[in-house]
């Protein structure tokens, strides 16, 4: 090589070339592998939705499959808690019972995630969490079948009102508890229409 | 083959990236809770490691050396960036469990020192062995790591239960310390206490 490899020119030269090979080798790999990425995400989701509704033995393989033959039903609500095409609140409906609801809150130290499944009498069904960045072993435990599983059976209404639903939260993992609580208080208070015409009457005892 | 011994060989034990340099260390603790991401991130760094090496040392004539650090972190982001998203196509779980670790493997002082400090005066190939060396230096560390504080702190290894349950009848209880980071250290500490002891030519002179 002739040239001054440490010259000006050189060195801009140098870096546009390398900018240029590298970013046309992540923009082809980004294109290439999306429908894969695709895949995996809508299989997660489907895989929380039907182990929040209490199907066992979903994987990554027969998610689509499970999916199909259980979710009998999925539209928006709007804020009065009707079907409504223009709405901004997802609904799942598995099994023809139940209903699945996403959730989306803060954790410590990032997004938290969910979905609980309720039957029409206001019983909870199952209830799952996830998370981006929470510490692994505490506010990561959310994650767990431990934590998860405490929900079930519990009643969304007290005295024939929706109210905030009690758990034992994680030692050590205050403030991912607390974003689990608010996560959840929040989502139910979103969805206040529509579970009271759901059943207006049954809980009232 | 005595020079593929040494080169890969030798950073399994007596210059072990993580006993010896005592580089990575912020990665090992952060991912050695559980055996199955350490496995991952072992792979990971190894496969990163050996191909920055092995492009580096391609690249080294050329390499203007004043903007040489900056050509070394557009190369390891580059590899890290294509790992994490052939992980998020075809290995979604793991992909999840490593998520902020994985973007995390370009700051592993591991990758850059043996860029700066072998790769820039070696051969490719030299380079490449060089790389898959202490790569795999690192990852025998943190699966050790990773072995006993998934035993000890979750009763599991990859995820299935080793501690019967007779165990926990009787009384054992898993040490929820083993599954916080300091816990990680304490062990990589007891890792090289027992190597310099082993080996008491590695040790600093007392005075």
């Amino acid at each position: 090589m002739k040239k001054d490899i440490n010259s000006n020119g050189y060195i801009f030269l140098y870096a546009t070339i390398l900018i240029v090979v590298v970013a046309v080798l992540l923009t082809a790999a980004a294109i290439w592998l999306k429908p894969f990425q695709d895949t995996n995400k809508q299989n997660e989701k489907r895989i929380n939705i039907l182990r929040a509704a209490g199907i066992a033995n979903v994987n990554a393989d027969n998610a689509a499959e499970l999916y199909k033959l259980h979710c009998t039903d999925e539209f928006l609500l709007d804020e009065n808690g009707r079907p409504n095409n223009n709405g901004t609140l997802p609904l799942f409906v598995i099994d023809r019972e139940i209903s699945v609801i996403p959730m989306k809150g803060k954790g410590l130290w990032g997004p938290i995630s969910g979905f609980i499944a309720i039957d029409t009498k206001g019983n909870i069904v199952g209830a799952n969490f996830d998370h981006e960045s929470e510490t692994p072993g505490l506010g990561g435990e959310i994650t767990t079948e431990k934590f998860q599983s405490q929900f079930k059976g519990k009643q969304i209404r007290k005295n024939g009102q929706i109210a905030p639903i009690e758990f034992d939260a994680i030692t050590g993992a205050t403030k991912t508890s607390n974003g689990v609580k608010e996560m959840i208080d929040n989502t139910l208070e979103k969805y206040k229409p529509f579970f009271e015409q759901l059943q207006p009457s049954d809980a009232m005892k | 083959m005595s020079n593929f011994k040494k080169l890969v060989i030798e950073p399994l034990r007596k210059t072990n990236p993580v006993t010896v340099l005592v580089l990575g260390i912020c990665s090992c603790l952060a991912v050695t809770a559980q055996l199955k991401p350490a496995l991952v991130m072992g792979a990971s760094v190894t496969v990163v490691t050996a191909l920055s090496n092995f492009i580096i040392s391609l690249l080294r004539k050329g390499i203007p050396s004043r903007i040489r650090i900056i050509v070394q972190l557009v190369v390891v982001a580059a590899l890290v960036i294509l790992i994490d998203q052939f992980l998020k196509a075809f290995a979604y779980d793991v992909s999840k469990q490593l998520s902020v670790y994985v973007g995390l493997i370009i700051t592993n002082c591991i990758i850059m020192g043996r860029l700066e400090a072998f790769a820039l005066s070696h051969g490719p190939w030299e380079s490449f062995l060089d790389g898959l060396g202490n790569g795999l230096g690192y990852s025998l560390i943190l699966v050790v790591v990773a072995f006993f504080r998934e035993l000890l702190g979750s009763g599991t290894l990859l995820g299935y239960q080793v501690i019967p349950q007779s165990f926990y009848e009787a009384g054992y209880m898993n040490n929820g310390l083993m599954i916080l980071p300091p816990m990680a250290l304490i062990i990589v500490g007891v890792i090289i206490w027992i190597q310099r002891t082993r080996h008491p030519e590695m040790q600093e002179n007392q005075n």
